[in-house]
């Protein structure tokens, strides 16, 4: 593909690229062939990290790179999203997070697939980004201002990506918040943003995205429509667009395997407080969410207040004991407010309430939270992640984390896949990289026995690909409760004119899956990083209901993350046996 | 993962969707297993090394409908595209290989085209069917691809004043060996015990295996559901009919819980059906004969054209009313729940039947079989009188 000329179908072609340290800013094409084969988003954010992987996150050198996808702008549903790509503070790992909201489309609007910031400003600084060119103005007015008040200093911009204290600080989990309410949350990029000194980019412009096939897009977009109509998770009278992903309180209860006590249990009685229909009964909750986005999962109060997600109502609640929703709720706006990450934040006080032997109490939550943006007392040391916290205290056994990433809220007990998946992935403990509570517990597409580890290595393997995929389309998860990958190729392929096969794009996933591995083993990471907390082998869940939460088979474990390794082509340590894979990759 | 192939391989004969011993379905853990027909594993086996996927079923269907459609279709066509609901929401279209095109090595041309769809079809061969994520995918692909071939064959021979020899030959074959009778002589629960939720469940698995024993649903599609009090007892989604047991959820009709989001993607038609009616059970299959009758349109010069959502008409078949509407939130609850209360059953175009029992199932099933027997009747009533 060629992007001298005239402007691609799906593509703008270009990045602006934003150095800090000297102020210079400059826009610069994208080469033809880093769109064709990374697509965009994580991909293509994967792959401009090649020559800067090695650089510590808060390197001065060290990009943040803001990637929306060929579909944003466009009518394929759900893809008005984009990733944000660096090296995490927290996890040491190449890092992508995913966002939604309008800065997506905006950056695209204004003529841009990516932005690359590099450097540390002297001060804090703003980037003011429109179709006619970008500008850094200064911030140090803004230094120290929640969020909400960061986005209302911006009045006049389309859409806002901010830092709190949080990120300000240094937080290893701090978070970047968009304007609308969406955050690039896990992973502590927003405290690489905060070392860099930008408080805050704003987006504006009104450049179209060229679609190749207009009418075959149409047809797309319908068969894709269709199939979230027909699944019960997307647009069933119980499922997200109706009750927002809280719809999964009750099922992960049902299920026992909601984590509890630090994951000490698996069941907490009183969930039901904090479940979607009691959020929607408490708080009059409506619809909200991404720009054009037809499922509309995000919750809000009709005062604007944004309702708190599954994993946060979850690890507030079950991990740390606390049954009041207003207090869940009050903590979710905080962490917003002050750009922290909910799932680790919650995870991180979780594991400091089991070494004290007391989680915190509603009372005394909010009060952590904001000891933690702002690095006082106790929150200087919480603000390090349960990892680093735990190892202080002298009790590494109680963080609940795969390569420094808190787990979210599904307990690997009670999923063998999700228990595999959360080694395999490149970012730690995530369970979005396979999503295999998708056919574990959704039954989408089809179930699978969520006790056994038969088959799991490869269905791991295939779903990462496909989810490296959807990262740099930049399409939602959820739309693959409903769609494949076989709608989406048709999109992209009407979007961009070139063909692209369902086949082809698992190809590309894997090319992104394996080249972030690469980034981690070649930065010292190995097969002893991608395990489960000692907890899960040896201590049991909360069983009854005739369910039995079992410890995970420690030697069945082993063998089917061989298996994984094998089946994605590295030696029986998940090693590459090819020094050069970078070099081969385009 | 050989033990599931080798059920969903049985299946498959059992079913009568595959030729005794013409079927391979492999499936790929850390190395390539399968069963079956030693000339289709081999097959199966290269298509395995070129794929990302899981499992892949090679069928030679007991019925040649493919192979017909394939003929007749125009030289530049290279997809069948059946208009009913599965294929319109699940498979898009299904492309073909001709005999003559089919290369003397064929995997790779294969998996190119199994690359972009869930399943093929290859004259003199048959359904190639992939799994992504499991053996029992490939099975429920194959078996869509088999119902949407049934549907779309015989509906189009509606329109077709001649058939070849070797298509009458294969209808009459067809008629006499393949058809079953629809009769049913299951015990069921005697009215007024169905008030213990172990019951309610055992029944419920009961009446899913007879409605797949009978040929009512494909693969796992159709649903089923009793109601209780406040509480709706409903299969989950993609829960096989026949193998229910511990795929039924408990709805609570105020909706106070979300453990039902596993529910079938129907529950919301099941809710107002119950609201709407005062049913006790609700029974959903996709009979094929009934999905034929429901696509028959007479009604001249009509200005819709996507008749399967956009009809607004309560037509009529026999006594049965049809209406249209799309799967889950396409609009079929909406429509269903205000005329199936006096007939105690309605087609959905392109789609189905369902059927509503007062007290147990005896009503809904009784109401399934009747109206697809009546379809079945009537359908080959026309094809005779077209000569």
């Amino acid at each position: 593909m060629s992007v001298s000329g005239k402007q691609p179908f799906g593509w703008q072609g270009q990045a602006l690229h934003v150095n800090l340290s000297t102020g210079t800013i400059h826009s610069q094409p994208i080469p033809g062939e880093w769109l064709s084969n990374y697509l965009g988003g994580r991909g293509l954010g994967v792959r401009m990290m090649r020559d800067y992987y090695r650089l510590d996150p808060f390197d001065p050198d060290m990009p943040l790179i803001f990637a929306v996808g060929p579909l944003c702008g466009t009518a394929a549903p759900t893809a008005a999203r984009l990733a944000v790509v660096s090296r995490s503070p927290l996890t040491n790992t190449i890092y992508d997070c995913s966002a939604g909201g309008r800065f997506a489309y905006r950056l695209k609007q204004a003529g841009y697939d990516a932005l690359v910031v590099t450097g540390t400003s002297s001060r804090p600084v703003a980037l003011n980004i429109t179709a006619d060119g970008a500008r850094l103005d200064d911030a140090t007015l803004l230094w120290g201002e929640p969020v909400s008040a960061t986005v209302r200093a911006f009045a006049n911009a389309s859409s806002v990506a901010a830092i709190g204290p949080a990120g300000e600080n240094g937080v290893l989990y701090a978070s970047i918040m968009m304007s609308e309410g969406n955050a690039v949350g896990r992973g502590g990029l927003g405290a690489v943003m905060g070392h860099k000194k930008l408080k805050a980019i704003t987006v504006k412009g009104d450049r179209k995205t060229r679609v190749a096939d207009p009418d075959r897009l149409r047809l797309a977009q319908q068969d894709i429509m269709r199939l979230f109509r027909a699944s019960p998770v997307i647009f069933g009278e119980l499922g997200i667009a109706e009750y927002g992903t809280p719809a999964l309180v009750d099922l992960m209860a049902q299920r026992r395997m909601a984590p509890t006590d630090n994951f000490r249990k698996t069941l907490f009685a009183n969930s039901s407080n904090y479940s979607g229909p009691a959020i929607r009964k408490h708080f009059a909750a409506r619809k909200d969410g991404c720009y054009a986005c037809p499922i509309q999962c995000k919750k809000s109060t009709p005062q604007g207040e944004h309702l708190p997600e599954y994993e946060t109502v979850s690890h507030f609640g079950a991990l740390n004991r606390i049954d009041d929703l207003h207090t869940i709720v009050k903590a979710n706006t905080l962490c917003n407010e002050m750009g922290l990450d909910t799932i680790t934040a919650a995870a991180t006080l979780a594991a400091w309430g089991e070494i004290r032997g007391e989680f915190p109490t509603a009372t005394e939550l909010g009060e952590l939270l904001a000891a933690i943006a702002h690095r006082n007392g106790d929150g200087d040391l919480l603000a390090l992640g349960s990892r680093r916290m735990a190892q202080q205290l002298g009790h590494p056994e109680v963080a609940m984390a795969v390569k420094s990433l808190e787990l979210p809220a599904y307990d690997p007990r009670g999923a063998y896949g999700m228990a595999l998946a959360y080694c395999t992935s490149n970012r730690g403990g995530c369970h979005l990289r396979a999503y295999p509570i998708s056919h574990e517990i959704l039954r989408k597409p089809v179930a699978t026995d969520r006790f056994s580890f038969a088959g799991k290595a490869r269905i791991i393997k295939i779903a990462e690909d496909s989810n490296a995929v959807i990262d740099s389309l930049v399409a939602c998860k959820f739309s693959f409760f409903g769609a494949s990958l076989e709608e989406y190729a048709e999109a992209l392929s009407a979007v961009t004119g070139h063909d692209y096969s369902p086949q082809e794009l698992k190809r590309i996933g894997e090319r992104i899956y394996l080249t972030e591995r690469f980034y981690n083993i070649e930065n010292g990471f190995a097969d002893t990083d991608d395990i489960l907390p000692e907890r899960f082998f040896t201590e049991e869940g909360s069983s009854g209901d005739g369910i039995s939460i079992n410890p995970i088979d420690r030697t069945r474990f082993l063998e089917e993350r061989r298996k994984y390794y094998r089946i994605r082509g590295l030696d029986d340590h998940g090693r590459f046996t090819d020094s050069d894979f970078l070099g081969q990759q385009p | 993962m050989i033990r599931q192939a080798q059920k969903f391989l049985d299946k498959l004969e059992l079913d009568r969707t595959g030729r005794p011993g013409r079927s391979a379905l492999l499936a790929n853990d850390d190395r390539i297993v399968g069963t079956g027909a030693d000339d289709l594993c081999q097959l199966g086996h290269e298509l395995l090394e070129r794929l990302n996927v899981v499992a892949v079923a090679l069928v030679e269907p007991a019925l040649p409908f493919a192979d017909f459609l394939i003929r007749k279709a125009g030289r530049a066509e290279s997809c069948l595209v059946p208009r009913d609901t599965e294929t319109r929401t699940f498979l898009h279209d299904i492309p073909f290989v001709r005999h003559q095109e089919l290369a003397t090595q064929p995997a790779d041309q294969l998996a190119r085209l199994l690359g972009n769809r869930k399943g093929i079809l290859v004259e003199g061969l048959g359904i190639i069917a992939t799994g992504a994520v499991t053996p029992e995918q490939a099975y429920i692909n194959v078996s869509s691809i088999f119902h949407s071939v049934f549907v779309k064959y015989l509906l189009d021979i509606l329109g077709e004043k001649s058939l070849s020899a070797e298509e009458q030959l294969a209808l009459a074959d067809f008629q006499k060996n393949w058809l079953k009778p629809l009769a049913s002589d299951i015990a069921f629960a005697p009215a007024g015990t169905l008030d213990e939720r172990a019951h309610i469940l055992d029944e419920i698995c009961r009446i899913g295996r007879e409605t797949v024993r009978l040929g009512l649903v494909d693969s796992f599609f159709g649903n089923i559901s009793l109601r209780h009090q406040e509480t709706i007892y409903i299969s989950q989604t993609a829960a096989s009919l026949d193998e229910l047991e511990g795929c039924i959820d408990p709805v609570p009709i105020d909706n106070s819980s979300t453990c039902g989001i596993t529910a079938s993607s129907e529950l919301l038609a099941h809710q107002k059906v119950y609201a709407q009616t005062g049913a006790r059970t609700l029974l959903h299959g996709h009979p094929k004969f009934a999905v034929i009758m429901s696509m028959i349109c007479e009604t001249a010069e009509c200005p819709i054209t996507d008749c399967w959502k956009d009809c607004p008409h309560v037509r009529q078949v026999g006594t049965i009313p049809i209406v249209a509407g799309e799967v889950g939130a396409g609009g079929l609850a909406e429509r269903i729940a205000p005329v199936i209360g006096e007939p105690g059953a309605v087609m959905v175009f392109g789609h189905g039947v369902f059927a509503i029992g007062r007290d147990g199932f005896r009503d809904a099933l009784a109401a399934m079989i009747a109206t697809e027997e009546w379809c079945r009747n009537e359908y080959f009533r026309r094809l005779e009188a077209n000569g």
